[in-house]
């Protein structure tokens, strides 16, 4: 296919400066939202098993929330119902709750007995699946104009960027698509084996790519795009407004959850319930949110649907699932949703998008890095915006996989030593990531880029010696031993520990033996004569 | 293929080509929108309509921003971008006018 030449040198630029601003902050982004993937996994997994009480039968449900209601004011408006095996049959907040980062956050668990009676303890929320996924939604940028935060506006004027970058790439690889799409050229150079993955990986996951850059923006701007339909819409309401039910009622009145159960059959297929939320239960707008699971739909999210009903007559106000023939809109919407979270075809499905997110990390890394190799110069120092961008790449990218994987190695002593969990996550993952960037600023890009991936290599082969120590020492009694699966975050660790030490080694030889006019060149020093020679010959 | 001369090569005018893709491809994005959630299936009212409408806006948006840059000036950008504004509008308010 040929293109002319001037609009492939403009969409060159393009791609190459709208890469460059956005990389950074999208690598984060992807990153943490492959780790988002299993937030809720991550927040079990950090949460002591005692913190949970025990499941009951179905029918005891209606006995355990009069109980908790009569016995706790609290637990007279809003509670939470799971039918989950590990998570404790009802929860309600006792503070510190609402909007936002949850960071002190308290709940109080509730169970009955065999013999019937009401079992209660109260437990700090462990809240470090959401910060990951806050991370993910901010790229960790603090701080909110208005209501909104500043990290998700960023991100979702990088993803615009990101869009634009993604059309321009196509634009100007066109020409040699064919040529080149599965030529991953190891033998002409590092620098074309960078490039040759880059488009690889670019083009076979760019559906991929498009549904994010687009979700992104939306998530980002829809109250913005709101705003300006309303001018379309004229006279028109957007929203339906939901009545003010006249009759107030109280939680003794509640229909029995039986009910619910036999409403949500009624309405869907294949699916089950997982947990009930109430709320606002003797308000004029009591609501019950139910989340719905079917692995063999497109769901909404990866963690499921939901049904918003009046909890006393049943009305449906909001659904994720499609309630009647007639309602298209509803499934199209969710599956844009559904495209962006995963929430189709299961664990697969999610494993999937895991790899999918690294390899957009990986996409926007290696970007960074041919920015800095078309810039090089024949010259053993490079340039000072050179060597500024390939500190900010190292210290950015690195400093914040190695923090977030500091604040996992944390997490289970932080339960052992006694503190406040969520504010020692968010001060261990900020201290890190500015440590490692001030390191790589005051070492330099390719000494700090070797010892941060021997900390993250170090840092994820402690994660499953900490959990083996709390089974060796059942003493402890925060966590149980369970059995295989609960010890995937264990093994995952183990592999990256393992990816990153090889990175290292990798980088080192870079360093030593690679190209010694580029910024990732150290100088040699104890290195013997005939071990160079040997390296030069085989270079 | 004939080398171009450099009048008829693609200008580069980064900025008056990114702001007129921004304003003018957002406005004509509201345009198409407006008449698909007018006169698209369902009409103005379907439930959750209004959800994929505002969907809609983002990926006819960006794409009129991406491809801005073909114009071979920034004048020509805004003026092409500009009659596509009119032409759409026109045939909303034509057709709410119908209605």
């Amino acid at each position: 296919m040929k293109i002319r030449g001037d609009i492939l040198r403009t969409y060159q630029t393009i791609h190459t400066w709208t890469g460059i601003v956005t990389g950074l902050v999208l690598f984060i982004g992807f990153y943490a939202g492959s780790l988002s993937m299993f937030e809720e996994e991550i927040s079990q997994w950090a949460t002591p098993s005692s913190h949970q009480l025990a499941q009951i039968p179905a029918e005891k449900f209606d006995e355990l929330i009069l109980k908790a209601s009569s016995n706790f004011d609290k637990a007279q408006q809003d509670f939470t119902v799971n039918f989950t095996d590990h998570l404790s049959p009802l929860i309600w907040s006792e503070g510190g709750g609402g909007r936002g980062l949850q960071l002190e956050h308290v709940i109080r668990h509730a169970t009955l007995s065999e013999q019937g009676e009401l079992i209660t303890q109260a437990h700090l929320t462990n809240e470090l699946g959401d910060l990951i996924d806050t991370l993910h939604r901010t790229a960790g940028i603090a701080g909110k104009i208005g209501h909104e935060d500043i990290g998700v506006i960023v991100l979702g004027i990088a993803a615009m960027l990101y869009f634009i970058a993604l059309v321009s790439g196509i634009i100007f690889l066109l020409p040699t698509l064919v040529k080149s799409f599965f030529a991953l050229r190891t033998n002409k150079g590092a620098n074309r084996f960078w490039l040759d993955s880059h488009n690889l990986v670019g083009i076979i996951s760019l559906p991929f790519h498009f549904i994010i850059a687009i979700t992104v923006v939306v998530f980002a701007f829809h109250d913005a795009f709101y705003g300006g339909l309303s001018l379309a819409y004229g006279d028109e309401p957007l929203f339906e407004q939901g009545e003010k039910s006249k009759i107030e009622h109280t939680v003794d009145q509640l229909p029995p959850i039986a009910n619910y159960l036999k409403k949500v059959d009624e309405l869907t297929e294949g699916y089950t319930v997982e947990s009930m939320a109430f709320s606002g239960l003797s308000s004029s707008r009591p609501s019950v949110g139910i989340t719905i699971i079917n692995h063999q739909a497109m769901m909404r999210n990866s963690t499921g649907d939901f049904i918003y009903m009046n909890p006393y007559n049943f009305e449906v106000s909001f659904s994720s699932v499609k309630m009647n023939e007639e309602d298209v809109y509803t499934p199209l919407v969710a599956s844009f949703f559904s495209l962006h979270f995963g929430g189709y075809a299961g664990d697969l499905g999610r494993w999937l998008y895991f790899i999918m997110g690294l390899l957009g990390a990986f996409l926007f890394y290696s970007g960074n890095l041919l920015w800095l190799e078309k810039r090089r110069q024949k010259q053993a120092v490079q340039t000072k915006p050179n060597r500024f961008m390939a500190c900010l790449t190292v210290g950015v990218c690195l400093g914040s996989i190695l923090a977030v994987v500091s604040t996992l190695l944390a997490s289970k002593w932080f339960y052992l030593i006694g503190v406040q969990v969520n504010n020692h996550y968010l001060a261990c993952y900020y201290v890190t990531f500015f440590a490692a960037l001030i390191y790589t600023f005051t070492r330099g890009a390719a000494k700090s880029a070797i010892h941060i991936l021997y900390a993250m290599g170090i840092a994820c082969l402690l994660i499953p010696l900490t959990t083996l120590l709390t089974i060796a020492i059942p003493s402890i009694g925060l966590w149980e031993f369970k059995p295989f699966p609960s010890f995937i975050i264990e093994f995952v660790a183990l592999v990256f520990s393992a990816v990153f030490y090889y990175g290292a080694l990798k980088t080192k030889h870079r360093a030593y033996h690679g190209e010694s006019n580029s910024i990732w060149a150290l100088p040699v020093i104890k290195v013997s004569e005939n071990i160079s020679d040997k390296a030069l010959s085989s270079a | 293929m004939a080398r171009l001369t450099a009048d008829e090569k693609i200008q580069p005018h980064w900025w008056i080509k990114t702001i007129s893709g921004t304003v003018l491809g957002l406005s004509l994005a509201y345009a198409i929108v407006a008449i698909f959630a007018w006169y698209g299936p369902g009409g103005i009212s379907a439930p959750i309509k209004v959800q994929f409408n505002m969907w809609l806006i983002t990926p006819i948006w960006l794409l009129v921003l991406s491809l801005t840059y073909l114009f071979k000036t920034g004048l020509k950008a805004i003026i092409y971008l500009c009659s596509a504004n009119a032409v759409f509008y026109s045939i909303f308010l034509f057709l709410r006018w119908l209605s």
